[in-house]
């Protein structure tokens, strides 16, 4: 049961990582655009945002990893 | 050669117009219908006609994806706190389950293939988590905002990316189950309409379509795992803040 529970796991890890690193970008990008929209300081939150969105994915992919390893020792 | 998007296109069947809205039954809502009949069938019958002690064969099945999923809660969320999420988390896995599974029978319909039932599902958790949290938290909540052990500098810099995660969260988790089943639906049908265009080499392509449905199945399966096990997530992360 331990060796299926890993592989489920695993399969879950695989399927989350790729669409958490893209979609927080997007969402990053959105909320920089929205920001521009209202306060008209036109590039500057998108690229903020953009930033942000990136950090904000790369932290999220870091965690999984983070716990992905901590699984694997015990 | 057809469109190969055809079969994602919702029409009326039985056109309701009430007023100004839009009433009407479509194939998607008779494919959820459809799906809620089915694990009606399955689970609540068996169940109201009363289980017996030594199981028959649809209720050991039962009993084992049922197990299945409470370990599942158990591990995400914790035993104590888990136990009244489990009926919740059951029902979305089997939902979701059989909307999967009803649309690899050719000619039905998806409804896991429209964004908009899988964002209203992923919305409807992301309010869910908002409200556990809060109610179990108060405003002690917003300290899932801040990561634990992190200078005091880096608090204003981490906070709006904690809320970009944040909110990533449900529209990521609608995005993968749509896409995934949207794009297995649409090689299938590209597939199909190579396997029908030419005879002489067609049986290639309708050999692949049959190897892919099997693969969509699996995928069926794997996506609707996937969606509750993140749902487990979210509302174990709300709960057990860090």
């Amino acid at each position: 049961m331990t060796k299926k529970s890993g592989l489920r796991q695993g399969m879950q890890i695989a399927f989350r990582l790729g669409t958490e690193l893209t979609v927080a970008t997007i969402i990053g990008g959105l909320m920089g655009y929205a920001v521009d929209n209202l306060f008209e300081t036109k590039p500057w939150g998108l690229i903020v945002g953009v930033i942000f969105g990136v950090v904000a994915g790369c932290l999220g992919v870091y965690r999984v990893a983070m716990k992905m390893n901590i699984e694997e020792e015990d | 050669m057809g469109n190969p998007l055809h079969h994602f296109e919702v029409h009326n069947v039985i056109p309701i117009h009430i007023g100004g809205l839009d009433l009407s039954i479509s194939n998607a809502v008779i494919a959820m219908w459809v799906g809620l009949a089915l694990i009606g069938s399955m689970f609540v019958l068996p169940a109201k006609r009363g289980l017996s002690l030594i199981p028959s064969r649809l209720q050991n099945v039962l009993e084992i994806a049922l197990e299945f999923i409470r370990g599942m809660v158990y591990e995400f969320i914790g035993e104590e706190e888990g136990k009244k999420y489990v009926p919740f988390i059951a029902s979305l896995f089997l939902f979701v389950l059989a909307c999967n599974l009803i649309g690899m029978i050719p000619g039905s319909y998806t409804i896991t293939c429209q964004i908009v039932v899988t964002g209203v599902f992923a919305l409807g958790i992301f309010i869910m988590t908002l409200v556990i949290g809060f109610s179990k938290h108060g405003l002690h909540f917003l300290g899932i905002l801040v990561p634990p052990g992190i200078p005091k500098v880096l608090i204003p810099l981490m906070i709006p990316i904690e809320i970009i995660s944040m909110v990533a969260r449900p529209v990521s988790l609608s995005v993968r189950l749509f896409a995934n089943m949207t794009a297995g639906h649409t090689i299938l049908a590209v597939l199909f309409g190579l396997a029908m265009s030419s005879v002489m080499i067609g049986w290639l392509p309708f050999g692949f379509t049959i190897a892919i449905n099997g693969l969509e199945i699996a995928i069926a399966f794997i996506q609707a795992y996937i969606f509750t096990i993140l749902t487990c997530v979210y509302i174990g992360d709300v709960i057990n803040l860090h």
